[in-house]
């Protein structure tokens, strides 16, 4: 039993570290509590290729209130995003997306850290934009 | 007798396998195709006055976060280290005491660079990438213009060996003057404020109004800037930080973006999750 515990600990760790970005212009553990994972399915209101890092906003529906809610994801820096062939109009407003991520420490906020965003056609990214491909610049 | 006969017929057959391999391997069972031959770098640009131009998009070979990360060697150790890992001698391993106990005061969410606010040097131990990972150079006879592209920064610096400004106030990156030592150009900067990190992504890393950075950037060939730099604080630091050189490449593009910075969201959840894991007041 012991055996399994620790396995499904390693693996967690595994997976955890993983998912980590391998660079940002801050610590992403002082923001967001990795052991939280989210996901939210909603529609992008705004995608904002920023320093330090992007953000992407979408409106996600509550399904206690019903109401709209507005959650942000942060992602990688622009340059690296761009580098990576992200294109700016590449998600644009409107679009229904699947985001799966970390949530801010703070509860009461409706952020997370964006780990993987998947479009409703399937095409998934990363952080950094496209987790595949050449650079884009 | 036949036994023994067949068993001593396999073991010379073994053996003498065996030697021929080991033969094979000293001189290759096939030859080898020869080596391509690594055409000679093309030299260094030089400018009409016959130094070398430092112009062109330098990186380590890929940006933050690329997928082609690792793909190419150049500068980029970071500064400051986490980890179990011994970090290599550097700027805050030099603290005075006093610093070092000033230094433990402040964490991630004090990082200037979540208001936007450049580091005094580089992320990556290069000050033309400032927090990003890819800089630009534009030099004439002159002036040298280095800029960045993270937080869209630039320095101005003379050529001509002039004395520093004693006129203008101090800033976050500071002032700098340049001169021409051979094929080498020394680049001097002084009067920083003191109210930036020498790195970001969280490395607490002040520095005082005394800060100085002494860098030589030498353009070695067409595709290669080597640069060298020595940090002084005596404010802060027990004697200079010698900052291993950094070997940056020539980009494969001509221009970096003009982006902008606009860190409010990231700053306000640090300050939320900082309030979070603070004990509660009595």
């Amino acid at each position: 039993m012991k055996s399994k515990v620790y396995a499904a600990l390693i693996g967690g760790l595994v997976l955890l570290g993983a998912a980590m970005p391998v660079w940002g212009h801050h610590s992403f553990a002082a923001a967001y509590d990795m052991t939280k994972a989210i996901t939210v399915e909603g529609t992008i209101v705004q995608v904002r290729l920023t320093n330090p890092h992007s953000w992407f906003f979408l409106d996600v529906k509550n399904a206690a209130t019903g109401q709209l809610d507005r959650w942000a994801f942060e992602a990688g820096t622009p340059s690296g995003m761009i580098s990576n062939g992200f294109k700016k109009d590449e998600i644009k407003a409107g679009t229904v997306v699947t985001i799966r991520g970390f949530h801010a420490k703070d509860p009461s906020q409706n952020a997370g850290m964006l780990n993987q965003l998947t479009t409703a056609d399937g095409k998934t990214y990363g952080m950094f934009g496209p987790q595949e491909g050449t650079s884009g610049r | 007798m036949k036994r023994v006969l067949f068993a001593c017929v396999i073991v010379v057959a073994i053996a003498l396998s065996s030697f021929t391999a080991v033969i094979n391997g000293q001189r290759g069972a096939a030859p080898a195709a020869p080596a391509a031959a690594t055409p000679p770098a093309e030299p260094a640009p030089r400018l009409a006055d016959g130094h070398p131009d430092l112009s062109g998009v330098w990186w380590g070979g890929a940006d933050v976060g690329s997928n082609l990360r690792g793909a190419r060697g150049g500068g980029g150790a970071r500064g400051g280290a986490r980890g179990a890992a011994p970090p290599p001698p550097n700027f805050t391993a030099l603290y005075q005491p006093a610093a070092a106990e000033g230094a433990k005061k402040l964490a991630d969410k004090d990082d200037p660079t979540l208001r936007c606010i450049p580091t005094a040097f580089g992320t990556l131990n290069v000050s033309l990438y400032d927090v990003g990972a890819v800089g630009q150079i534009v030099a004439t006879p002159k002036f040298v213009v280095m800029m960045q592209e993270t937080f869209h920064g630039y320095r101005i610096i003379p050529t001509d060996g002039r004395p520093p400004r004693d006129n203008v106030p101090p800033s976050y990156r500071g002032d700098s003057v340049g001169k021409w030592e051979g094929d080498v150009f020394v680049v001097d900067t002084r009067n920083f404020s003191d109210d930036t990190w020498m790195w970001a992504e969280g490395r607490v890393s002040p520095h005082s109004d005394a800060l100085r950075i002494v860098e030589r950037y030498h353009r070695v060939d067409k595709n290669t800037l080597e640069i060298e730099a020595t940090v002084h604080d005596p404010k802060m630091l027990t004697g200079p930080w010698t900052v291993p050189k950094q070997t940056l490449v020539l980009a494969p593009f001509d221009q970096i973006m003009p982006l902008i910075c606009s860190g409010t969201e990231t700053k306000g959840l640090m300050d939320a999750a900082a309030k979070q894991s603070a004990p509660a007041q009595q």
